[in-house]
Order: C-alpha cells, then structure tokens, then sequence
C-alpha cells in the first residue's frame, strides 16, 4: 500500500533522487558513538535542531492562546498557564526549550571550535552558524517581553537602553525596535512579537537551510 | 547471497525501529500540545446561571422584546454582554420566552417586523418568517422553530436560562 | 542512462520514465568503518533524541514556566534581571571600565570585538594544524572567554536572592471585583487605607491585597484601629459610624468573589 502510494508519486515526481540526498548516504566511524563513545560531543548539533523543531511547534500552539497586546498579553498568558489543559507544560517546553537550545548551541559551537572544524573549506558554514547563534539570541530577547510581565518589561526597558548606547545610529535603532521614541508600551510589545514570530524564524530558517546543505555537500569534518 | 538478503531484512528491522523511534519523539513532543489546542472541545460548556429578565406583570399576550445583561467571561476577557427574548403569554396563560436568533443563519428576528405580516415573526435576512409560537412557516429559508429560553417565574420575575432548540415540525 | 533523442518522460513533463530502482549503497565496501546514514545513524541519534525529550519534558513538568506580576512601569522595587544567557553582558555594564564614560567600550567594542573574533574566526585562525594543543592562541582565547562569561555570569547571579525575588513578584489572578466608589465606606477607605492598600484594595509594597481575606466586619474594625503584622495601630481616622461604614465596605467588596 505505502509502496503503491510511493511508486505512484514517484512516477511523477520522481522523488528518489531527494530522498536519496537527504537519507542515503554514509556516516564516518569517528562520529559513530557505538564505536567511540566520545563520539558523543557529534550529538549537539541534532539535539539544537531537535530543540528548535520543539521551539517552532510549542510556540505555533501558544499563539492560539496569546495575543500581544498590553492589556491582554498578561491575562492570556496566565489563562492558558492556569486554565488550559496542560497550557503549563507547553508553555513549559517553550519556555525551558529557549534555555536549552542556548546550551545546546553553545556546546556545539565549542564541539566545531575545538575541533578546528571551521577551517578550510567549512569557513563559510562556521559563519552561518555564529548568524544561527546571534539569531538565536535575539529569538530569546524578543520573546521575553512577550508575557508583559515585570520581567519583560524591565528588562526590555534595559536592553532598549543599551540600544540607545550605540553611537550615532542608537536613538534611531532604539526608535525602531520600540516603535516610539520614550514610552515602552502597546507598540513595542506588537514589534517584539512581529520580530520574535514572523522576521527572526524566517531568517532562522533560512540560514539552518543553507547550513544543512552545506553538511550534505561538505561532508563531516574528518577525525583529529 | 544469502549474506546480502540478511542485509535487506536488517535494514528493514532498523527502519521500523527508526520509525517506532521516530514515532515515540513526535508523540511524546505533540501530546501535550495537541492536548493544549483541543482543550475548547473538551471543556464542559457551563450552563449559565438564570437571569433576572421582567416582571411578569409587564408580560402581556402580544410578544414584547426583553433584554437582560450578563456578565460573560470570554477567557481572558470579561465583558457585559446584552441578551434579548421574544416574550409572551398564551391562550392557556404560560409563559412563552422565545429565542430572536434566525434558525435560518443567525439574523435577528422582530414580531410583526413586515407590514405584511403582523403575526409572525420576520427575519430581515432572507425574508424567514416564523409564527407566534415559534415554528417556522414552510417555505420560508429557515428549517426549525425559534428555540426556546428554560424558564422559571420566582417572585413574580421572569427568570431565564440557555436557549433549547426545538424539534423540526 | 541514456542522453538525447532516445529519453523517455513521463506524459509532457521533464520526469524520466525510465525508473532505476533505489537501491541503497552498502558502505561495508567504502573504506573504513562507515555506515548508512539512513536508517543505521538516526536510529542512534534518535535513540539519543528520545532519552532527551523524556528528560526535558521531566524538567518541564517539575519546573513550571516561570511567570512574574503583571508589568508596573511604577514598581521601583523591581530588580530588573536579563534571561541567565544575557546575565554576563548585563555584569560587564556594572563594572567602572564599561559603565559612564566608557559604556561604549563596555556595551558595544568589547562584545562586538568579541563576537566579531568568533564570527571570523576561519580567517583569525588560518592555520592547517585542526588539534587544540597545536593552535595555542585560538584555543587559550576560546577557554579565556569561556572562562570570563562563566565567570561574569556567576558573579551576576550569585549576588541575587532568586526565592525571595520569585516571592515578592508572584502572579496575581486578575482581579475581577469592581469598587464601589459610592459606598459610604468609600470615603473613609480613601482616607485611611488607600496610600497603602492601594485604589483598588490590590495591595502595595507596604501592604497586603485587601481582595479574598475573610474576615468580619468587626475583625476589620480591630484592625484598622490596633493594627495587624507590620500594620502599625491608629491608621484609621474618624468616627465610629465611618468606621463600621468601612468594614462594611471591605466587606462587600470581598463578598463580590
């Protein structure tokens, strides 16, 4: 039945050259943790993706909930925490997901950096992953002022001032991101949820695109 | 060969497993958010408390248009939110609370709401028409009678509950 | 495959008619001890990623998200903190050298000097050599910075009394009671109780909330005159019926629930 289905499509989209890209190929001993257990540290990158497809799934259901406006934002959010089924575990997985895929980065940043993985021909793969890092980053900056509560709008208040810090474009990229130049309010949190949602994923995805392909077409760098 | 077919059936043993594997991650991944999102469906709809509407002096033979407000919490939003009835006594002096909502699509209906017929009720919409006591008059778009509210009488007010639907007549 | 005239496609499309079965590559005949990515490897990185899922959602379920009052742009007792991966930056920005005069130095040259050396890292280290011990340099600047964000993150942290912080800032469910401004209780509350209690009786820095206690008319009565906890006594000024009107009116407000 599966087979029929895939030959079906396969006669007419021819899939299996695809399929073959993304799944048939080999994997070196020196990555294997059956064969070195130290192999372990190859791990980091798969469970960021893993963490990031955790991210991206947590965080479509919790905007069936939540709406990013100052007066509601807060009362959404403590709603679906406290009266929807399981609001706190997704809200959970979202929250502690952002914590870990940081960590996961992190060490998986040390992993190629030790390693000297990012030298020749891998440069430009080790720069898309340091934009991967820095968009990360500002994935966790702008979803912390979305739940609107003392912790968000505080700290957003400070982040927008060291925005302000930056010599010659600073009033105008603090004016940007809060969509007014002094109050911290309805437009900042409509401006940090747009980022935090639509600009800053695209971009995530896109660069995680061109990073997997460049894995597939480099290869995995050698063993020390 | 036969060391080569050993292969297949073992490249298909991990292919299940991969795929229980594989299974396990998005099931343990999406319970708890599937559980999330589908949790309007599951709720038990509350029945609402009676509401004060009317004194039942006020209520004569000729339907008269009732309104009553109520508290409604939407979530996270609380609001007051205005309700209306079609109310009128019959021949055997019961009371008869008639819902307005169009059973058509949802338009508002009004007694004797087209001069042409003063004894029905007129749903602007769709030209839908339903007589005195509710029921539909064939023909017209709408396919049931008007619901009607529960109702109880304490103290000589009208008090009103959750519109019922009615059979098809 | 053929090349040219003698292809064949599947109807008008660009898709080859001729299928070539897939059959899978045994890399027992590659060099070294490789395997199949497909389904050999995932099945262990999978098997990896299935340990960790249980894990977090352990963490999820022990550890509820966390979530703070409601934002007051007035509450000058809040201690402003950035998530723990920021906490090093906002450290940085305490200290003399980054902070006042310098703050440029502080806020933008030194994590854009060293961002920058992390972004362009392949062409600061342009050596062969790939092992650690052999690229000094790259390797003692990683495990300095390294070192220094621990480092200024512990010290960030440490200085912070975390418990009493989630304590003193834990939700309030919003509230749902409605002050009745004309209540002859209204105008004693305004002038007694309100300062610390707050307009809406939600409470303050110095008080508690008045909304959802159970007390009597005459146990709120006492209070107000001698005092409760750190409410110190004679906070109520005016006469005994104002008084009753008072209590009477927390009271109310309290049977709205």
């Amino acid at each position: 039945m599966l087979q029929k289905m895939y030959d079906w499509i396969d006669e007419r989209v021819d899939i299996t050259p695809l399929w073959r890209d993304i799944a048939d190929h080999e994997v070196p001993e020196h990555v294997n943790p059956a064969h070195h257990f130290s192999a372990f540290v190859y791990c980091f990158g798969g469970l960021t993706f893993f963490v990031t497809v955790i991210q991206v799934l947590s965080g479509m259901f919790l905007t069936m909930y939540y709406v990013p406006d100052i007066e509601n934002a807060w009362r959404s959010v403590y709603y679906l925490q406290t009266e929807v089924a399981h609001g706190q575990i997704v809200r959970g997985m979202h929250h502690w997901g952002a914590s870990v895929v940081i960590v996961m980065l992190f060490l998986h940043t040390l992993r190629v950096f030790f390693q000297g993985a990012y030298k020749k021909p891998r440069e430009l793969n080790w720069m898309v992953g340091v934009l991967i890092f820095f968009v990360m980053l500002a994935l966790g900056l702008t979803g912390y002022l979305l739940p609107w509560d003392n912790k968000a709008y505080f700290a957003t208040v400070v982040t927008l001032q060291i925005a302000e810090g930056v010599p010659f474009i600073g009033e105008m990229a603090k004016t940007l991101l809060n969509g007014d130049p002094s109050i911290v309010g309805a437009q900042t949190l409509a401006r940090f949820f747009a980022i935090h949602v639509f600009f800053l994923p695209a971009a995530l995805f896109v660069l995680m695109g061109i990073h997997f392909i460049m894995i597939r077409k480099q290869g995995i760098s050698g063993p020390l | 060969m036969s060391e080569k077919k050993q292969q297949v059936s073992r490249r298909q043993f991990l292919n299940y497993t991969l795929t229980g594997v594989g299974g396990f991650m998005a099931a343990s991944m999406l319970a708890p958010m599937v559980r999330f999102a589908i949790d309007p469906v599951l709720k038990a709809s509350a029945g609402g408390d009676m509401q004060a509407v009317a004194d039942v002096s006020e209520i004569t033979t000729e339907p008269q248009r009732f309104e009553w407000t109520v508290e409604q919490v939407d979530a996270w939003y609380t609001s007051d939110v205005t309700h209306s009835a079609w109310v009128y006594k019959n021949e055997n002096d019961e009371i008869v609370p008639l819902s307005p909502v169009c059973k058509h699509l949802g338009c508002q209906v009004n007694w004797a709401g087209n001069e042409d017929y003063p004894d029905q009720f007129y749903c602007p919409c769709h030209d839908g028409r339903y007589l005195k006591d509710g029921t539909n008059v064939p023909n017209t778009p709408p396919d049931a009678p008007l619901d009607l509210f529960e109702y109880e009488v304490k103290d000589g007010t009208l008090y009103l509950g959750q519109p019922v639907p009615r059979e098809e007549v | 495959m053929k090349k040219g005239k003698g292809m064949k496609f599947v109807g008008d499309s660009r898709v080859t008619a001729d299928k070539q079965k897939f059959i899978p590559k045994d890399y027992s005949e590659y060099p070294g001890r490789t395997e199949a990515f497909w389904p050999n490897f995932l099945l262990k990185e999978w098997l990896v990623g299935a340990v960790f899922i249980v894990g977090f959602l352990c963490l999820t379920v022990a550890h509820p998200a966390p979530l703070e009052k409601l934002a007051d742009p007035t509450d000058t007792a809040y201690l402003p903190l950035p998530d723990w991966y920021f906490l090093f930056l906002y450290q940085l920005l305490k200290y003399k050298f980054a902070s006042a005069s310098y703050f440029v130095l502080g806020a933008i040259v030194i994590p854009g000097l060293a961002f920058g050396a992390l972004f362009l890292a392949p062409f600061l280290d342009k050596g062969k050599e790939r092992r650690p011990h052999k690229r000094p340099v790259a390797t003692s600047l990683m495990i300095l910075s390294f070192v220094a964000v621990f480092w200024l993150t512990y010290e960030a942290a440490a200085h912070v009394d975390w418990e009493a912080k989630a304590e003193n800032n834990k939700p309030e469910p919003p509230s749902t009671v409605e002050i009745d401004t004309s209540h002859p209780g209204y105008a004693a509350y305004e002038n007694s109780c309100l300062q610390c209690h707050g307009g809406e009786l939600e409470g303050g820095p110095a008080a508690p909330s008045l909304i959802g206690i159970e007390r009597s008319v005459d146990e709120i009565k006492d209070i107000a005159v001698n005092g409760i906890g750190n409410m110190p006594p004679d906070q109520f000024q005016g006469t005994e019926e104002e008084l009753q009107q008072l209590a009477e009116f927390i009271v109310s407000v309290n049977e709205q629930e």
